[in-house]
């Protein structure tokens, strides 16, 4: 099981006396893995620590079974794609993406043939003889994350890798991402923003000053903030006789109209008593057109977990 | 559960041998350095002193010149230890010019944001990384420094005879070894301040200032404390004492050799240190 997984067991790492991530325990499944935390919570420590570049202070990591310490081995299977914008000088793109695969080890001819191929699946194939210093930002991403995928890695760590794409890039560049999670492998994203990483990601780890604060698909980390009241925005016929009826429950801690007339916010401890009684109100005759959690998605998650530490420091 | 079917197919053929890997770098290195017109010019004219010597070698040999000039000598000039040391002087500090012009550029637009990561996430140490860098700069240095030094060295044992070569093996050894002890200091000391220091000029600047500020330096210090350890300082001075003992000639110094070989370790392991510090694949931001 471990052999398909990336292993985080008890993991610390401090910079000196500065804290890049502690006591940091997951075991990630192939698939979009969203790393999620405001800045300096540890994102690009715990990717940096996936890709070898920083060892553990403390605790022990494994990508698919294999220890970060055997680069040889690790490479094979991992490509990594930094947040910085930094390239040698003077470099074409197809360049670029060929002297980093000869760099990883692979023969010239090799070389050639998957980078051309990894250019092509970025869309790059047009300016892929430009140098890189006279590329766009949105293109720069791309030609680095042609470099990552180039020796068809089945771990791909990827650094705020949507940073500068332009609408019609960023879908093509999650559409690969799904892609590869598709084709079973593990694609580890760190992003600021938000509603991509909910639209993208089928699990989330959330990470705030160095801590993982929660983890898991996205659905399941909100189950478990149970301080919170569960957000439900029903829309139905009635949605006074709806808010009344609610209010009788002693799990109901608020009921909002909205303000169209056609429906109701109500704001829940117990979901699983509380969808009981949608039910039992829909059996008694009301017409209950839609029921959606409000706030079961990552933007929410995020204020909970972290935004009240953040504004609380 | 989701189950996914991998359908992909990764690379699995044989990768090359590790221990060349670092050429790549100091191939990309070269490519980069020799579009620029300047740089040819400056390696050019550090080698117009070997080429004159060459020619005087040639030609101190050469009967028709000989006569020409009405020379009754048995030699024209003694080609042996004062003569390389004398050539050492010139070419190292050509090489240190060279050095300033050349190095700042090759480290810093690496670590210059983040840029060491792109090298290390692969199966590319930090030491291979240096090692790559380091080695572009010592096959370009090594090109005005001790090949044209063994040349000469060929081109007068070819016209003396294997009397020469036999008499004065010594002086080959320690014209190699002297200057491979400078071009690996002056490549170690321009790597470390490259990956110190962002701007290239500045860069450039702070090494020309290490190698001859220091001078001045150290001569005030032996002024005013009336000690001559001030010499220690000057990195060029420490460098003159080793290659005068190599080439077995008395340049006047008063350093004891076992202070200058304990300087150039001192200096080469501060080097190593300070690159240590820099290349590396994370930031820490406080």
């Amino acid at each position: 099981m471990s052999d398909d997984r990336i292993i985080f067991d008890n993991v610390s790492r401090f910079y000196g006396e500065v804290l890049g991530v502690n006591r940091v325990t997951l075991s990630i499944p192939p698939g979009i893995t969203s790393l999620v935390g405001p800045n300096g919570s540890g994102k690009t420590t715990l990717m940096n620590l996936m890709a070898g570049l920083i060892r553990p202070t403390r605790g022990r990591i494994t990508i698919l079974g294999i220890p970060p310490g055997r680069p040889e081995r690790l490479f094979r299977l991992l490509g990594y794609s930094t947040q910085f914008d930094s390239f040698p000088r003077g470099l074409t793109g197809r360049q670029f993406v060929t002297t980093f695969l000869s760099l990883a080890g692979l023969p010239r001819r090799q070389c050639r043939e998957l980078a051309d191929r990894a250019i092509d699946r970025v869309g790059m194939t047009a300016a892929a003889d430009r140098r890189v210093a006279a590329y766009s930002k949105g293109m720069r991403q791309r030609i680095k994350l042609a470099q990552a995928i180039a020796h068809d890695p089945r771990v791909l760590v990827l650094d705020e890798p949507l940073n500068g794409l332009d609408p019609l890039i960023r879908a093509e560049t999650i559409a690969l991402f799904r892609q590869f999670a598709a084709e079973g492998r593990h694609v580890i994203v760190s992003s600021h923003v938000l509603h991509e990483v909910d639209m993208i990601s089928d699990q989330v780890i959330l990470l705030s000053a160095g801590y993982v604060v929660g983890e898991g698909q996205i659905h399941d980390v909100r189950s478990e903030i149970e301080d919170r009241p569960m957000q439900v925005l029903i829309r139905c016929d009635r949605p006074g006789a709806l808010a009344s009826r609610a209010f009788q429950e002693d799990h109901v801690v608020e009921a909002q109209l909205l303000s169209d007339g056609g429906g109701v916010l109500i704001k829940t401890r117990d979901p699983v008593r509380f969808y009981r009684m949608i039910n039992r109100a829909a059996i008694e005759g009301a017409i209950i057109e839609t029921i959606a959690p409000a706030d079961d998605d990552v933007n929410s998650i995020y204020g909970y977990l972290i935004g009240g530490e953040e504004s609380s420091r | 559960m989701a189950v996914y079917k991998r359908n992909y197919a990764p690379y699995s053929g044989r990768l090359t041998s590790r221990w060349p890997r670092f050429f790549i770098l100091t191939r990309y290195s070269y490519a980069r350095l020799f579009q620029s017109r300047f740089l040819m010019l400056l390696i050019s004219l550090c080698l117009v002193y070997p080429l004159g010597c060459i020619a005087f070698v040639y030609l101190s040999h050469n009967a028709s010149f000989l006569r020409l000039i009405n020379f009754r000598g048995t030699e024209l000039l003694s080609i042996d230890g004062r003569f390389f040391y004398t050539f050492c002087v010139v070419q190292g500090n050509l090489a240190c010019l060279l050095t300033a012009f050349t190095a700042p550029a090759l480290v810093s637009p690496d670590i210059v944001n983040g840029g060491m990561q792109l090298y290390l996430c692969r199966p590319f140490s930090r030491a291979e990384y240096v090692l790559g860098k380091l080695t572009g700069l010592f096959l370009l240095l090594s090109l005005v420094t001790w090949v044209p030094g063994l040349l000469i060295f060929v081109i007068k044992s070819s016209l003396a005879g294997w009397g020469f070569v036999r008499a004065m093996d010594w002086l080959a050894g320690g014209l190699l070894l002297g200057l491979v002890i400078w071009v690996l200091l002056l490549s170690l000391t321009a790597l470390a301040v490259s990956a110190w220091v962002k701007w290239k000029n500045a860069a450039g600047a702070l090494l020309l200032g290490i190698y001859y500020i220091g001078a001045g330096f150290g001569t005030a210090v032996n002024a005013v404390f009336h000690t001559n350890l001030g010499s220690l300082i000057n990195l060029n001075h420490v460098m003159y004492v080793v290659w005068a003992d190599l080439l077995r000639y008395d340049n006047g110094s008063e350093t004891p050799l076992r202070h200058a070989c304990v300087v150039l370790v001192l200096a080469s392991a501060l080097c190593l240190w300070l690159l240590s510090r820099r290349v590396r694949g994370f930031e820490v931001v406080k």
